[in-house]
């Protein structure tokens, strides 16, 4: 699907990941946010690392994992209401090659944060702790599944 | 190519040919039409010939017209035809685009504005065609694991309204409002349970003005009452009583004297007592603002023809000029429904002031066959003597489900009674249709 074209999706959202230039433009999008950080002065570069891996894994939580439905009214009366954004990403369908993309993008951020922080412990947990936070909920075991009803309704 | 080649070619086109012709020759034609048994012959099909008011031409013959929803007598105004007419010079018969997309004219937003003057509300918004009125409007607001209450009377359009509109349907029992409250206060407890579900899950009680089905008026006041109480919306489908009940025709709001802003949606057919083509919602501004690109009928259909709003509106200036009219026509069906009682075997349902009512047998015979068989003869009978009535099977979700309630089959007489001419429906009228009965 490429945006702003006619297309004939009842919910946009299970192809827009698959748009022209989308994986393109999140990675340039991490980038720039990293740029951002570098250029705050008394940042030290662990720590500029460390908070780009941290806002993108939360960017990534909130928007994947945590917001559900659609931001557009859908002809299919709220099919994808309960669903996150995650579950509606190829109409549910695993091992898509968007899906393995944006499952590989945090974990080579995770390595490249892990380098340049030099393995410090701190960092270390932190990085770590954020990474699950957003390869848990990919697991195709959990797809439609509320671990203790959170964000169930 | 070779010449060997294109021999084969030759003898295979022609072989070809020969097959052809074979499978034609052998070809039997099965009948169009399987034949049928004797106990389920074909419908018969009445056929109506020239324009219908209180008389109509029914098989080559004229009789009088009781089965037509034309209850103001607007469908053959000389006042509403011309208007249609000039109409029709003025703009053709329209783009056939959908509202958003070049097929909005100047009478459809005039009409809008009348429609919400007249109801007295903020907006209104027009539809193509009637049944898709109320059929689009339940999905527009009511969607996945939300909850409708309805009334188990509800007429077919609204049934199919809530089958779109893939919400959890709740029936109650006809015009009961005891057990509504028991549905409603079911869910309260299931709310305090589950609050968080709650918070999500939209409420709505769906019911007619007059209902199609039972020729009954619904409790409005009550229904105000509860919806307050519960927090649920109501939507209100007023087909029928819409141009009927009230002084000024406003229908089951102007009736009960409910204040018309308690009530959520108001959803009526143009095809009843305006006597022209389509439907209208009509409400609160944010609320029928969101059916402009969430009605699916209003979005995805070609607009109403304009002659046909011109009609429209011509037919409300004249329910506004005259409000007789409506006093003229509870008259009347007052005077049906009177005359029609006493009948031995036959049963008159519906509210004395309705337009619309059943004949339904007081005891049935033990088989739906016989009963159809029983009530086609009366129809028959009465239209070998000039009067035409018509037939209803009846659609109440109830009579399939619970078998001590079946009342299948019902003749409807919708009185037609124009209130313009008292020589059209005349006593004798009525009395020739009793005596036939």
């Amino acid at each position: 699907m490429n945006v702003g074209v006619a297309h004939s999706e009842v919910n946009p959202n299970t192809r827009i990941m698959n748009s022209r230039g989308i994986w393109l433009t999140y990675a340039l999008g991490v980038g720039m946010l990293h740029i951002v950080l570098l250029s705050i002065p008394f940042f030290s570069v662990p720590v500029v690392w460390t908070l780009t891996n941290v806002i993108h894994n939360l960017g990534m939580y909130v928007f994947l994992h945590a917001v559900k439905g659609t931001p557009f009214e859908t002809p299919d009366q709220g099919k994808a209401r309960l669903l996150t954004h995650w579950e509606q990403l190829d109409y549910g369908v695993q091992f898509t090659s968007s899906r393995k993309f944006f499952t590989i993008s945090p974990i080579i951020l995770y390595f490249l944060a892990s380098f340049y922080t030099k393995y410090d412990p701190t960092h270390f947990i932190i990085n770590t702790a954020s990474l699950l936070s957003v390869l848990i909920p990919k697991l195709p075991q959990l797809h439609g599944v509320r671990i203790f009803g959170i964000n169930k309704y | 190519m070779a010449s060997g080649q294109q021999w084969v070619l030759v003898e295979m086109v022609q072989a070809f040919y020969e097959e052809k012709e074979e499978l034609i020759e052998d070809w039997q034609p099965e009948p169009l039409v399987p034949l049928v048994s004797k106990d389920h012959p074909p419908p018969k099909y009445d056929v109506v010939s020239g324009p219908t008011s209180h008389k109509i031409i029914v098989n080559g013959k004229e009789c009088i017209n009781f089965a037509s929803f034309n209850f103001l007598g607007l469908l053959d105004n000389e006042r509403v035809k011309n208007q249609a007419l000039t109409s029709l010079r003025k703009y053709g018969v329209g783009t056939c685009g959908p509202r958003g997309f070049y097929g909005t004219f100047d009478v459809h937003l005039e009409l809008e504005e009348r429609l919400a003057k007249f109801m007295r509300t903020e907006e209104a918004i027009i539809y193509s065609y009637g049944f898709a009125t109320i059929a689009s409007a339940i999905p527009a607001y009511s969607k996945r694991g939300d909850i409708v209450f309805v009334d188990e009377a509800a007429c077919f359009s609204i049934q199919k309204g809530l089958q779109a509109s893939r919400s959890n349907i709740k029936y109650f029992k006809h015009n009961d409002m005891d057990d509504l409250e028991r549905l409603l206060k079911e869910l309260e407890t299931e709310d305090q349970e589950n609050p968080r579900k709650a918070r999500v899950t939209r409420r709505f009680i769906v019911v007619e003005g007059l209902y199609i089905n039972t020729g009954d008026i619904c409790p409005l006041p009550e229904l105000v009452q509860l919806k307050y109480k519960y927090k649920v919306r109501i939507l209100l489908e007023e087909s029928l009583s819409f141009g009927v009940l009230g002084e000024h025709g406003r229908g089951v709001t102007e009736h009960f004297g409910v204040n018309i802003d308690d009530i959520d949606l108001i959803s009526a057919n143009m095809e009843n007592s305006l006597a022209s083509i389509g439907g209208f919602c009509c409400g609160r501004s944010f609320v029928i603002d969101h059916q402009r690109l969430s009605g699916q009928g209003y979005c995805f259909s070609a607009s109403l023809p304009p002659m046909l709003a011109a009609a429209a509106i011509e037919a409300l200036n004249i329910m506004e000029e005259d409000i007789d009219i409506f006093r003229l026509l509870r008259d009347k069906c007052k005077h049906i429904h009177s005359a029609l009682q006493g009948i031995s075997g036959l049963e008159v349902v519906g509210e004395s002031i309705s337009p619309a009512f059943h004949l339904q047998l007081e005891k049935s015979t033990g088989s739906r066959e016989l009963d159809v068989k029983l009530l086609r003869g009366i129809i028959d009978y009465g239209e070998k003597n000039d009067i035409k009535i018509t037939f209803s099977v009846a659609t109440i979700p109830a009579s399939y489900c619970f078998s001590s309630c079946v009342t299948p089959d019902y003749i409807v007489i919708y009185a037609q009674t124009t209130a313009h001419s008292l020589a059209q429906i005349s006593i004798d009228d009525i009395q020739m249709l009793r005596m036939h009965i």
